[in-house]
């Protein structure tokens, strides 16, 4: 357990040199008002970022993420807008995404389709299918219990903060601890051996597309609430901003390994970088270039680390 | 070897298939123009596609050669505008850039042994990024020398597009390099097993290191065939190139895990796409069905494979048992696709006779069904759908077929593709939404020599490629407007900040620019911040309220774009700041609730209905000869006189919207 932590090494001195150089240049930073914000803002990427790990951990990648959260948020739109219930939100949020996770599912365990081709097919399938059923409409009107739940500013970004943050620990407390969860990493690390350990590999990698299904409809709701109306195509790059979360976390994206902790550090630092440079006074023209230098150089450092180990160890030396 | 032919023989009769289709539902789908047009689109995509399918072979994947084009386009276009370089030496230099960002990727991936999936994401964005430095998102290059653009849009004895001239070239290279050299059998063998073609004495890192090479080169190849083909070197040129590159690739049979794949089945791929695309366009259906029907045709084709091999290849098998060349199931399904083929053909004709016969009917008849192609910026644009309420209504009542049409995100390459799918088409007016006059100029000229009429709208072409634009209001206009809005609700002084769209948006920029203009008028007030939002709600109102905060002293926001203004004035309304308000350009109907709460004071805009009304009524006109040219009024139909200047048609002022009068408008 200690090994995977340490992989993050790389993203938890970039956070703390950012953090310390915004200490000093630009205190303001740290007003507990922006912090909130800033969590706020970076909320659906935890969880999809989660999610995320768990598929790159068992050796695949989702990339139709953005899609489904797009899809996700206009059912809770469409949903509040009949006035449903308030409590059926967040179950019919996370219903479809289960469902749309659990084609994904099927198609690569059973099918055994590429992931990357499963969800680029679905990514590129759902968004398109809503620009036509949409036509880019918004859905507007909204009753006044939709917002923050219909509690109240304070205390709705509380409770969106406060789950997000428990769904986080309890799934960060299964991956340690679950044996249902560490077959995820039996089955990233050599499917092969743990089909034979008896471990049902496919029916594994179909419940984590499902889960990564379940993780992205209940951000899409907890994002959605924070505004009074839903926009037609919402969670644009957001496959790439879980993506680079989950490897700037120092999981490697050849499966097996990884772990929660990491991913948590890696959102912060993604998510911290855009309003970090705004308040050092970083032209926004060279934000996108800065974000790939870090992803970069986290890789690059992570490469490194592995050219010692093999150094050390002696091993393969492809 | 079995296997391969069969999912080419699949290919053969997808493709078959599309032709029989399209040549029933799209006008001139089996024509030499709309031929050549899909070889011209077929260009860049296909230069791509030959790059990655090595690379795809070896196992690997190259995320960055969409970014790549647009980071080459703009070195190109510095190096020959900016640097004074003469353009052959300029167009040396990309392809070294184009090597050198190859080599980066070459060295990461092959030398320091990181996932490819990783480095490429990662230079997916460094490219992108420096592209949108370089450029400061906004500056594009234009004006490129005639001799250069031939490249792009010229003719080969009239027919033949220019393009093939670097295609042919490099399909006959990748061809020989993957299935005629020693070379490319070891990128089999290493996507194969890596370890084991090392064992074998394939030099693994040198043999990847050149196929990410090699993909740089076509990227930056590409990068100036895309260049060339608009007119125009931008930062955002080639952006998405890389999903659509990858799907032509693995739909032509190649593995997502490396070891299998050719380059005859890349180029069937290729033709299966571009002939979607274009016989979809051609028909008039939506655009959203071909990115539709590609990833169900991915998922279909895969999983076909699946069934029909067995789930274990073994790579010699063939050589151990040999196999007649071709099997019955592959001679049925080729005679198949001959006779499909066949009867498209003949169908096709008869079709054609009969659409002749049709037309002479309906001619004799006096009234003429008059087709318009009108094309917004971008299709999911509230702002473009609500001027497409309008656009129908006029179309209902004057009795004319529409196209409505456009790219789906804001992308001025997808529109000169469309606009070469309307002239194939035959349509009988255009009237274009135009997102880069530069780029768009040239094909709108090739209309217009047709006999098509050509109306710009929204925004202008250049003015000799199009016969008028309808003005809904000036630049200059909204740019005044939108600070004398601001100015006069801080009382001329104090600090304001600008939320644009994205930060490559000309409309946008051009309006920052006469913001800026006028801000000579006003000497206490300062711009401190110019932010982008992506046209993405969410970022818009993160970006608000970095802005707040960063920034207390400012005390409105400029919000320049259609979903940012919500977004923008949400973060207010959290805030609770009564001192701080939100001027936007959005749709009225977005804004309602807000503007009623206060948080944003006056939305600028003008009726987007009336103008989608006149981009139907003024082409139908045109092509009906009972337009007043020369005359400086034209009748509007439901929206009275209006007046011409010139070769503009104006529809008025920018109205602005506050909250006295938003409630009697609808859209």
């Amino acid at each position: 357990m200690k090994l995977q932590l340490v992989r993050a090494w790389p993203a938890l001195i970039a956070l703390a040199t950012l953090y310390i150089c915004l200490a000093f240049a630009a205190p303001a930073f740290y007003a507990p008002d922006n912090l909130r914000d800033i969590a706020l803002a970076n909320v659906a990427d935890l969880l999809v970022a989660t999610g995320m790990t768990m598929v790159i951990v068992v050796g695949q990648i989702d990339i139709s993420v953005g899609a489904l959260f797009a899809v996700c948020g206009l059912i809770c739109g469409t949903l509040a807008k009949l006035e449903e219930p308030r409590l059926l939100l967040p179950l019919a949020a996370a219903a479809a995404g289960t469902v749309l996770g659990a084609m994904n599912g099927a198609l690569v365990s059973f099918v055994r389709v590429p992931s990357i081709v499963v969800t680029l097919a679905t990514m590129v399938t759902w968004r398109e299918a809503l620009r036509w059923i949409t036509n880019g409409a918004w859905i507007e009107g909204l009753p006044r219990t939709f917002q923050w739940f219909g509690l109240g500013q304070r205390s709705g970004e509380a409770l969106i903060i406060v789950s997000a943050l428990v769904l986080f620990a309890a799934l960060w407390w299964a991956s340690r601890n679950l044996s249902a969860v560490r077959a995820i990493y039996a089955t990233g690390s050599d499917a092969e051996a743990a089909r034979l350990a008896g471990i049902p590999t496919k029916l594994i990698v179909f419940w984590v597309f499902a889960v990564m299904g379940t993780l992205t409809g209940i951000a899409a709701m907890l994002n959605a609430v924070r505004f009074s109306d839903v926009p037609a195509n919402s969670g644009i790059n957001l496959e790439l901003k879980a993506i680079a979360a989950v490897v700037v976390g120092g999981t490697p994206i050849t499966g097996g390994r990884g772990d929660l902790v990491g991913t948590l550090i890696g959102v912060i630092l993604m998510g911290s970088i855009g309003p970090a440079l705004v308040y050092l006074g970083v032209s926004p023209h060279w934000e996108k270039a800065a974000q790939g230098a870090i992803i970069l150089s986290a890789v690059l450092l992570d490469a490194i680390r592995r050219w010692r180990d093999r150094r050390v160890i002696f091993a393969r030396s492809l | 070897m079995k296997t391969k032919i069969q999912h080419e023989a699949m290919l053969g009769v997808l493709i078959a298939l599309e032709v029989a289709l399209f040549s029933f539902t799209g006008r001139n789908f089996l024509s030499i123009d709309n031929f050549s047009e899909c070889v011209r689109l077929s260009a860049e995509i296909g230069l791509l596609a030959l790059a990655l399918t090595p690379v795809l072979i070896t196992g690997g994947i190259d995320l960055s050669v969409g970014s790549m084009m647009g980071f080459c386009a703009v070195v190109f276009g510095a190096m020959w505008h900016d640097a004074h370089f003469p353009i052959g030496i300029a167009l040396l230099l990309t392809l070294v850039m184009g090597l050198l960002g190859g080599a980066l990727n070459a060295v990461m991936i092959a030398h320091l042994d990181v996932s490819p999936l990783l480095v490429t994401l990662g230079t997916y964005s460094l490219f992108r990024g420096l592209a949108d430095g370089i450029t400061g998102g906004a500056r594009s290059y234009s004006g490129l020398p005639a001799g250069f653009l031939y490249l792009g849009q010229g003719y080969l004895g009239g027919v033949v597009p220019t393009q093939t001239l670097i295609l042919v070239p490099a399909i006959a290279a990748f061809w020989l390099l993957l299935h005629h050299s020693i070379v490319g059998r070891g990128l089999y063998a290493i996507g194969h097993s890596a370890e084991g073609a090392r064992y074998a004495a394939v030099p693994v890192v040198r043999r990847l290191a050149l196929v990410y090479l090699l993909s740089g080169l076509c990227s930056a190849i590409a990068g100036i065939v895309y260049v060339a083909r608009l007119g125009q070197a931008k930062s955002d040129a080639g952006t998405g190139y890389e999903l659509i590159a990858i799907t032509t690739v693995v739909l032509g049979g190649t593995s997502i895990t490396g070891g299998a794949g050719t380059i005859p089945g890349t180029l069937m791929g290729l033709a299966a796409i571009v002939l979607l695309q274009s016989g979809l366009r051609l028909s008039a259906w939506p655009a959203e069905l071909a990115g539709i029907s590609a990833g169900a045709l991915l998922i279909l084709t895969i999983v076909l494979q699946r069934l029909v091999r067995p789930q274990t290849i073994q790579p010699y098998a063939a050589n151990a048992k040999p196999r007649p060349r071709m099997t019955v199931a592959a001679r049925l399904v080729t005679v198949a696709c001959i006779a499909v083929v066949l009867i498209a053909l003949i169908g096709n004709w008869v079709h054609r006779s009969r659409l002749v016969q049709t037309g002479a009917e309906t001619n004799a008849a006096g009234k003429r069904r008059v087709t318009i192609g009108v094309m917004p910026k971008s299709k999911g644009d509230p702002y473009f759908i609500s001027c497409r309420t309008g656009a129908e209504k006029a179309a209902a009542s004057l009795n004319v077929d529409m196209i409505w049409d456009g790219p789906t995100s804001l992308d001025a390459s997808k529109q000169n593709e469309v606009i070469e799918g309307w002239i194939t088409r035959r349509v009988d007016a255009i009237s274009a939404a135009v997102e880069n006059a530069a780029s768009i100029s040239t094909v709108l000229r090739k209309a217009r020599a047709q006999g098509i009429k050509v109306v710009a709208w929204d925004a202008d072409a250049q003015p000799d490629a199009r016969d008028y634009f309808i003005n809904q209001a000036t630049n200059q206009a909204i740019g005044y407007t939108l600070l004398d809005e601001a100015a006069r609700v801080v009382h001329e002084k104090g600090e304001f900040a600008i939320i644009t769209g994205a930060l490559t948006a000309a409309n946008q920029n051009l309006w920052i620019s006469f913001i800026k203009e006028r801000l000579t008028k006003y000497p206490n007030m300062k711009l401190v911040s110019i932010r982008p939002s992506d046209d993405d709600r969410d970022k818009a109102f993160s970006e608000a309220q970095t802005i707040s905060k960063v920034h207390p002293g400012v005390s409105v926001m400029i919000v320049i774009s259609a979903p940012a203004v919500p977004g923008a004035a949400e973060a207010v309304k959290q805030y609770g700041r009564k001192d701080l308000v939100v001027i936007g350009l959005s749709l009225p109907n977005l804004c309602k609730p807000y503007v009623h709460d206060g948080e944003i004071e006056a939305v600028v805009l003008w009726n987007t209905e009336n103008l989608g009304y006149l981009a139907v009524s003024a082409p139908a006109a045109l092509v009906r000869g009972t337009f007043p040219v020369g005359k400086p009024a034209f009748d509007g139909g439901i929206l009275g006189t209006l007046k011409i200047e010139g070769s503009e048609i104006i529809l008025g002022a920018p109205m602005i919207f506050r909250k006295d009068n938003i409630d009697a408008f609808d859209f």
